[in-house]
């Protein structure tokens, strides 16, 4: 007996400690911020240091020389980290006040690192949010406070095999719902196609490809009032609208891992939905050129979604000013254009658009006119969470009998009991 | 009342002597017991902690900052749908995958303890190698080896003019072609231990069995079988542990899909830590680990040897 008597003891005071501890949270509830201190005038110094994800970390130097030629005291420091464990990693750094002074943010995570209090409001004297796309813009803003700057973007848009598209007598892009519909349909009647269209049947990401719909059809996620408007009429017509194509055996519902590109390049399947990295997957495939991309159709608007990266200062910078000049920087248009023709991100600042590389693709172009009807979801630090139990609902949408009308309440459900996450 | 000063003396050099071994024992398991206080204990008493609070990613910078609810977490676990399918899941995986796993381990230790003589390190190198290699890199390959067109498995079920389903894209099959896939997996341990515990066991009560007119039968239920109880009760409860927490297979293969059906509790730990909800997910751990100790407590009652 006496064995267990000291652990146990131990455990409870522990327990009860942290219960005394815990005296529980502010009641401050939303905050507003407002707006970041000014950053100072003059050329950066100092060290600064950044993370960056993918691609994208292991080619920003290639920016760095033009930055440090006008800041000559300043070097800039980059870390390559992997996309995987990313999260894990800031989240760790935010917490043990261990941050480097920039890093590039999944635009999906910022609310949840704006709400641990470890962002660093952006200044209004170095950064004009209307030079970014508004949706890309929004990603940034948490409880109507700005939290960084879009780095990068991406939209979705329509793949289409042109052979398949001419065959079916397809000559336009669709610009409704019906004529979407229509369209699929004759891809995969008169234009040899197994399948005219793939669209994603639930699983990790599809709320990506679905909520588009909803957008287009007038729904949105969260209501004026912060409560979620996943079972709206707007919302369920579409949810209704995409299990269609499942239902009409228009998309197929299990396409086996990679079978998606090389069926796409043999004509088995007509269209897919997919983001601007597509382009440099069919060029591996030898495809270029024997495709083209359509813009969302409109049925009361014709929005996509939009992703891409951020760029987030830390509260816990050493060089604060030197950071945010270093984010300005990399916002300037002719750097955006750089970057583009460095690793083909598509720039999050509007003018950079205008530079001949971009503006001569018609391919881009059609990203382009996209990206201004583009929204990104609400930046709640329990997005993931929400958006997962979304896919798993759109897997059973379209793989089981539910409804679009069950399938609208469950979600609306599951994003209540969820919340918000404060 | 007289007490003698020799006495306070020896008293006092007696307790010196007392501290001076205390210290320097406490000195030689200090390594351990600070790397374990530091690294071990302390970090699984505050997630126990952890899991009596509403904590969140969001509270990583003031992590005191969180509100106290008692059972709440613990409550919500088991009102958590996602959280009871993943335990039917995991459930499935025990009951069928342990079972499967220790007669596949049992019958090719018996195989190569008496039958083959002639390649048995061949054999036994090659039923032990899924063992040391990686499970992802497994995942991998069983993943090529399931898909439905060009998969190995479905093209020799097409030779004998079966059309094979697409095993991890099927609600009903996706678990338990995962079952199968770690029973293969993990056999090879299974295999060794269960060839130790063969080969101790000795010989002459074979011969008199034998003696006494034992068929392989008899001598297989009644002399192999009870002597390997305390080999099988070991077998079972580390297997037990590991299949309670399977994780990867489903977390490489099939991310938990389709539908769920390869969700497991570890997994949606996991899932629910990724999302920063960490009061939840501790309380979620807790329950699996009581599960755990539960189970591995039940084997030990029923593996027990008659005779204690």
């Amino acid at each position: 007996m006496r064995g267990w008597t000291r652990p146990v003891a131990a455990l409870g005071l522990a327990t009860a400690l942290l219960a005394v501890a815990a005296c529980g949270r502010d009641a401050e509830g939303a905050q507003d911020e407002g707006p970041g201190t000014a950053v100072s005038d003059g050329p950066a110094t100092g060290e600064i240091n950044i993370w960056a994800m993918g691609a994208e970390g292991e080619k920003l130097s290639a920016l760095v020389d033009g930055f440090t030629k006008d800041n000559p005291g300043a070097t800039v420091k980059v870390t390559p980290i992997p996309w995987d464990g990313a999260h894990d990693k800031i989240s760790t750094a935010i917490a043990g006040g261990e941050t480097p002074d920039v890093a590039l943010i999944g635009t999906t995570w910022m609310g949840e690192f704006a709400r641990t209090g470890g962002l660093d409001p952006t200044p209004e004297n170095l950064i004009k949010p209307a030079d970014f796309y508004p949706g890309a813009w929004d990603t940034t803003v948490v409880n109507g406070t700005s939290y960084g700057v879009p780095w990068y973007v991406e939209t979705r848009l329509f793949y289409v095999n042109s052979d398949v598209a001419r065959k079916a007598g397809v000559d336009t892009p669709p610009s409704s719902w019906e004529e979407l519909k229509a369209a699929i349909t004759a891809m995969q009647d008169k234009g040899g196609a197994d399948w005219g269209v793939s669209l994603q049947p639930g699983k990790t990401g599809s709320w990506q490809s679905v909520l588009p719909f909803v957008w287009q059809n007038g729904g949105a996620i969260q209501r004026d009032d912060g409560s979620f408007a996943f079972d709206t009429p707007e919302a369920t017509a579409a949810l209704e609208y995409y299990k269609s194509f499942f239902t009409e055996k228009l998309s197929p519902a299990d396409l086996p891992q990679g079978a998606l590109e090389p069926d796409f390049v043999k004509g088995k399947i007509g269209s897919f939905i997919s983001g601007p990295w597509h382009i440099g997957i069919l060029k591996e495939q030898g495809f270029e050129g024997k495709y083209e991309v359509w813009n969302m159709p409109t049925k009361v608007s014709g929005t996509s979604f939009v992703g891409g990266g951020d760029l987030a200062v830390f509260k816990d910078a050493k060089n604060r000013d030197g950071a945010w000049k270093f984010v300005s920087y990399l916002s300037r248009p002719d750097v955006q254009a750089t970057w583009f023709q460095t690793i083909g991100d598509l720039p999050a600042v509007k003018s950079a658009w205008e530079d001949p590389a971009l503006k001569a693709d018609p391919m881009l172009a059609a990203f382009g006119t996209q990206l201004n009807d583009a929204k990104s979801p609400p930046t709640i630090a329990t997005w993931d969470q929400i958006a997962a139990g979304f896919d798993d609902l759109m897997e059973q949408l379209v793989k089981t009998d539910m409804t679009a009308a069950e399938m609208a309440k469950s979600a609306q459900e599951q994003a209540t009991s969820i919340g918000t996450g404060g | 009342m007289t007490a003698r000063p020799q006495d306070a003396a020896l008293r006092r050099g007696r307790r010196a002597a007392r501290l001076r071994r205390a210290v320097t024992g406490w000195g030689f398991v200090s390594p351990f017991t600070i790397l374990f206080a530091v690294f071990m204990a302390g970090p699984v008493l505050i997630s126990l902690a952890m899991s009596f609070t509403d904590m969140r990613s969001a509270d990583v910078r003031d992590p005191l900052g969180v509100n106290f609810v008692g059972l709440d977490q613990y409550a919500k676990v088991f009102g958590d749908p996602l959280f009871l399918k993943a335990s039917g899941n995991t459930a499935f995986f025990v009951l069928v995958g342990v079972p499967l796993t220790m007669a596949a381990g049992l019958a090719v230790a018996l195989g190569l303890n008496s039958g083959l003589t002639r390649f048995k390190t061949v054999f036994r190198v090659g039923y032990y190698l899924p063992v040391v290699t990686s499970i992802v890199a497994v995942s991998v390959v069983w993943r090529f080896l399931l898909q439905p067109d060009t998969g190995l498995v479905n093209g020799l079920l097409g030779l004998v003019g079966v059309d094979g389903p697409n095993w991890l894209d099927d609600e009903n099959l996706s678990l338990p072609s995962l079952v199968v896939m770690a029973a293969w997996r993990n056999l090879g341990f299974q295999m060794v231990i269960f060839l130790a515990g063969l080969q101790a066991i000795p010989a002459n009560l074979y011969e008199a069995a034998r003696l006494d007119g034992a068929s392989r039968r008899q001598q297989f239920r009644h002399v192999t079988l009870p002597m390997l109880r305390p080999t099988m009760l070991f077998v079972a409860v580390i297997t037990t542990i590991s299949y309670l927490q399977f994780f990867e297979e489903s977390y490489v293969m099939t991310q938990g899909g389709p539908l769920n059906s390869t969700l497991s509790v570890s997994f949606h730990v996991f899932k629910q830590f990724g999302f920063g909800n960490y009061g939840y997910a501790s309380a979620m751990s807790y329950v699996l680990f009581v599960a755990i100790v539960a189970l591995s407590l039940l084997w030990f009652r029923l593996l027990k040897r008659k005779d204690q």
